[in-house]
């Protein structure tokens, strides 16, 4: 392991994260509610931190694989710390394991909140959650790779342990154009749903949070009742749009802009995405039409919007779903299993594993039949590998026992096995919300500070994608090699 | 005329035995001294033991007063290069065989940057007659020629009672057709209206496209007709693969068997998702079996080893299977597989000597395709205007015995050539000849002066 190297790149990551506290301290002086001062000191702090880190000198300018993983998976955590301070030093949050729950819960995009009067908070601190939503979207590394000249080769290794997918793809030829490419199509994307908040009424200060929470896929509001509050059928629709765009691969729409759109029509991944949201609006929508609201526009508004947040496991509401009949709140649960698709910032298992696995189990069908056959498992006419079934495989695996553990361990808290298994399953995922204790009308302040600091660490393994941090939990991993 | 092979394997000796006759020289370059030695001994060619791309090689032998040079080596990118060379050093017309199924998307690119004439690709034509076999509506091998107007079609008559004991003159159904060849137990017999046909006679027979479909869906009417869904391909290489890929983008599902086991992971790999790719020994009759082959609509066997592709598709054939197709390479098969009553056989070289072979036999000719296993052939000629057998009657034309003039196309139309018939300029014909005919075939139809 180069320490000295990584530590180097850690502390280019707090001079980030620092800089990136510069907005909210912006908002902060001109609204005058009492956070300035948080923010400029957490940005002092974090920043003369991070100074201090980049000053190490270093021998050898090599980030391998081992590096790379203790890079994203360090970076993250450094992130969450430096970033809880600003909700620590202003008092927001007093706890400082519930400061630090709120952060990982922003970075990771997961939108889980111990805040139970969000409207009470200054602008410069909510504007601070949902920022840290965009970032965390689409990678706080991706920004060092897109930045940092000394990454070089290294860089994929960090870029591939943090982009959410089994398998990381680079657009280009050399990865800090790809990355760059990404952010380019991550803000004209924001630019325009901010814009469009607007038109439907609600205030710059309010769309730009909508819209971090939205594209980020966190789930982020100011207001208590989330989207439900504003009472605007153009709002839910907007962000219900901006939603889906943002589960869907960030790659599509650079084919998109190079006119390659037929590739783009014919994306598996796209359409078993596209094709599971429809389905699931159709039947939620009759189900709560005829159960629930009585009124077709009404019950298609919510399904659909209450669907893709969950699917992007974005977290927003604009109903309380638990009203509804057990079968559509089943559909949900079952969906914060699904995530979006691979390449986007939304989270969980995503849609291109639920593909290949598919693909897998009609290819063991198969082989039941004719055992003699050699069967080859494809996504959108390419080959998937053996070695990528089997990691596929095995994440699936791991994902579940860590949601069936989990939901052992937090149901100590004696919260009934559904909101036990929904809070696993929504920080896992990134989603936020969940069923019964977690559901969209509660949140999450009434955890034990264990089952806080678990729940965080869940949203980091989700983010992270289990093996990039499990990977450095174990022994091996710190053993210097032969 | 001088033509220079490079490459003595099946195809290139094929070639030049098909080209043997006073007219044509051949050249024929190995690197393998051994291949040589054989060629120099059963065939009169020249021989030479060099490689072939080495330009010093090409010059020694004059290369630029060659007429014609096929490159058929083993390998792709040297035909390509020898033909490119050969191209560049003044030979007038190259032929380069390339065979990789990657490459077969650039053909057309490939000829135009490397200025080759020609490219064949033996495997992928073979592919494509089997296939047109397999999609056609009757039960029978097509051909069409004279730009489909004319067809030959041959079948086997089993113990149908219009044919079976009947002398040709006698048989109503091929009115204005034209039988020109017979098969029998392997032998081919030029018949006259005096043959007696026999049960399990194959007959050859040339006529009017429309005409001649007529009296093959007469026949199919007979059998089973019945539209092929479900192929079981045996072999997976380059045929194996060239066939399934045609196959299931045409719709249908194919099971192909193949014993190695990487080879069956790229082709699980590349072809459709109807073709279901099995791993295990082409002769193993209970996978075989188990893999449902009697339930087959069409079996055909494309493995490296004729034996294997025969003895399957004769089991294939018992189990009930409807088409049955087998590749076969070898010429001293033919008569065996005439009793196995396979429904096709076909030989990938004789299918590519066909392509090749028109382009030698001058400016006028059209087409050429072999027949029976090679030992006949059909050529398509455009009468010239020094032909020296224009407009005299055919009964007073002295045509060599085993050469049938099958039809004569006359300003559209069709001509099924009687005593009296006269050729005129201009005429296409579509002339049926043994292949120990064909050198008579060639002074016959000679210009009266000179050749052009």
């Amino acid at each position: 392991m180069n320490y000295k190297m990584m530590f180097k790149v850690l502390g280019y990551i707090l001079l980030i994260i620092a800089l990136s506290m510069l907005p909210p301290l912006v908002i902060a002086f001109i609204t005058g509610e009492g956070d300035f001062l948080a923010f400029l000191i957490s940005m002092g702090i974090t920043g003369v931190t991070g100074f201090g880190l980049t000053r190490i000198p270093i021998k050898k300018n090599v980030i391998k694989i081992k590096e790379g993983l203790a890079i994203v998976t360090l970076g993250w955590l450094f992130a969450s710390v430096f970033g809880a301070l600003p909700f620590y030093l202003s008092g927001s949050i007093p706890n400082i394991v519930d400061a630090l729950f709120e952060t990982v819960s922003g970075f990771t995009t997961t939108g889980a909140t111990i805040v139970r009067d969000v409207e009470a908070l200054p602008k410069g601190i909510l504007f601070w959650r949902s920022f840290s939503h965009w970032i965390g979207g689409m990678g706080i590394l991706v920004v060092a790779v897109a930045v940092l000249p000394m990454m070089g080769s290294g860089g994929f290794h960090v870029f591939k342990a943090e982009s959410p997918g089994p398998v990381a793809d680079k657009i280009v030829p050399r990865i800090k154009d790809t990355a760059k490419i990404l952010y380019a199509t991550y803000i004209i994307i924001t630019l325009t749903e901010f814009i469009l908040l607007i038109f439907g009424g609600m205030t710059p200060f309010e769309s730009i949070v909508h819209t971090f929470g939205t594209l980020g896929t966190g789930g982020f509001s100011t207001r208590n009742g989330s989207i439900g509050a504003f009472n605007s059928s153009y709002i839910v629709i907007v962000i219900t749009v901006f939603m889906i765009m943002a589960g869907t691969n960030f790659s599509l729409y650079y084919d998109l802009i190079k006119g390659k759109w037929r590739d783009v029509i014919k994306n598996s991944e796209l359409r078993l995405y596209l094709g599971i949201i429809a389905v699931s609006v159709v039947a939620i929508t009759i189900d709560t039409n005829l159960s629930f609201y009585h009124n077709w526009f009404e019950a298609f508004k919510h399904s659909f919007f209450q669907t893709s947040s969950i699917i992007t496991t974005t977290g927003y509401t604009t109903t309380d779903y638990e009203q509804w009949s057990t079968f559509s709140q089943g559909i949900l649960f079952v969906l914060m299993f699904v995530g979006g698709s691979a390449g986007s910032t939304g989270g969980s298992i995503k849609v291109m594993r639920i593909l290949v696995l598919i693909k897998l189990l009609k290819r063991e069908l198969t082989k039941i039949l004719h055992p003699r056959a050699v069967l080859s498992v494809r996504v959108g006419g390419q080959p998937v590998t053996d070695d990528t079934l089997l990691n596929i495989s095995s994440f699936f695996m791991l994902y579940m026992l860590i949601f069936a553990f989990g939901s052992i361990i937090i149901s100590l808290e004696g919260i009934g096995l559904v909101g036990a298994a929904s809070a696993v399953a929504a920080t896992l995922g990134n989603i936020g919300p969940g069923f019964e204790f977690i559901g969209p009308t509660q949140t999450y302040a009434d955890f034990s500070v264990f089952s806080k600091l678990l729940l965080s660490f869940f949203m980091l393994l989700g983010r992270l994608e289990l093996f990039t941090v499990i990977a450095l939990l174990t022994p091996k991993f710190w053993k210097t090699e032969l | 005329m001088k033509v220079m092979i490079i490459g003595a394997g099946k195809l290139g000796t094929k070639l030049a035995t098909a080209m043997l006759n006073g007219e044509i020289e051949i050249t024929i370059i190995d690197n393998n001294a051994d291949v040589i030695e054989t060629t120099k001994n059963h065939l009169d060619v020249l021989t030479v033991n060099a490689n072939g791309a080495v330009k010093g090689v090409l010059e020694e032998l004059k290369i630029n007063t060659y007429k014609m040079a096929i490159a058929v080596t083993d390998n792709d990118d040297t035909n390509i290069l020898i033909s490119s060379m050969a191209k560049k050093l003044g030979c007038n017309y190259t032929i380069a065989r390339i065979r990789n199924p990657e490459y077969a998307n650039q053909l057309a690119f490939l000829k135009k940057i490397y200025k080759i004439d020609r490219i064949v690709n033996p495997e992928l034509a073979t592919a494509n007659e089997i296939s047109r076999y397999l999609m056609g509506s009757t039960p029978f091998y097509f051909g069409d020629y004279a730009q489909g107007k004319i067809s030959l079609v041959n079948f086997n008559i089993k113990n149908s009672a219009h044919f079976v004991g009947k002398q040709l003159s006698d048989i109503s159904q091929i009115d204005r057709l034209l039988i020109v060849a017979i098969s029998r137990n392997g032998d081919t017999i030029i018949p006259n209206g005096a043959t007696v046909l026999e049960e399990n006679d194959t007959l050859y027979v040339i006529g009017q496209r429309d005409k001649v479909a007529d009296i093959a869906k007469e026949l199919s009417a007979i059998r089973a007709k019945k539209q092929i869904k479900k192929v079981m391909i045996l072999g997976g290489g380059k045929i194996g693969f060239y066939l399934a890929d045609k196959l299931t983008k045409n719709g249908m599902s194919v099971k192909i068997i193949e014993a190695d086991r990487n080879r069956c992971k790229v082709l699980a790999e590349t072809l459709h998702h109807n073709a279901l790719v099995i791993h295990g020994n082409g002769t193993d009759i209970n996978l075989l079996e188990e893999e449902n082959l009697a339930d087959m609509d069409a079996f055909i066997g494309t493995t490296g080893f004729d034996e294997e592709n025969l003895f399957m598709s004769l089991r294939a054939k018992q189990l009930g299977v409807r088409k049955v197709v087998a590749k076969i390479s070898r010429q001293s098969y033919v008569h065996i597989i005439e009793k196995l009553g396979i429904d096709l056989a076909i030989n990938p070289v004789n299918i590519t000597a066909s392509e090749i072979l028109k382009h030698i036999r001058g400016g006028h000719v059209v087409s050429v395709s072999l027949l029976l296993d090679g030992q006949a052939e059909i050529t398509e000629i455009i009468a010239a205007e020094n032909l020296r057998v224009l407009n005299t009657p055919i009964k007073d034309i002295e045509i060599p015995q085993g050469v049938i003039i099958g039809a004569i196309v006359h300003k559209d139309e069709v001509i099924i050539p009687q005593g009296d018939s006269v050729i005129r300029t201009g005429d296409r014909l579509v002339i049926f000849s043994l292949l120990s005919e064909v050198p008579a075939l060639e002074t016959f139809f000679r210009l009266k002066e000179g050749r052009q």
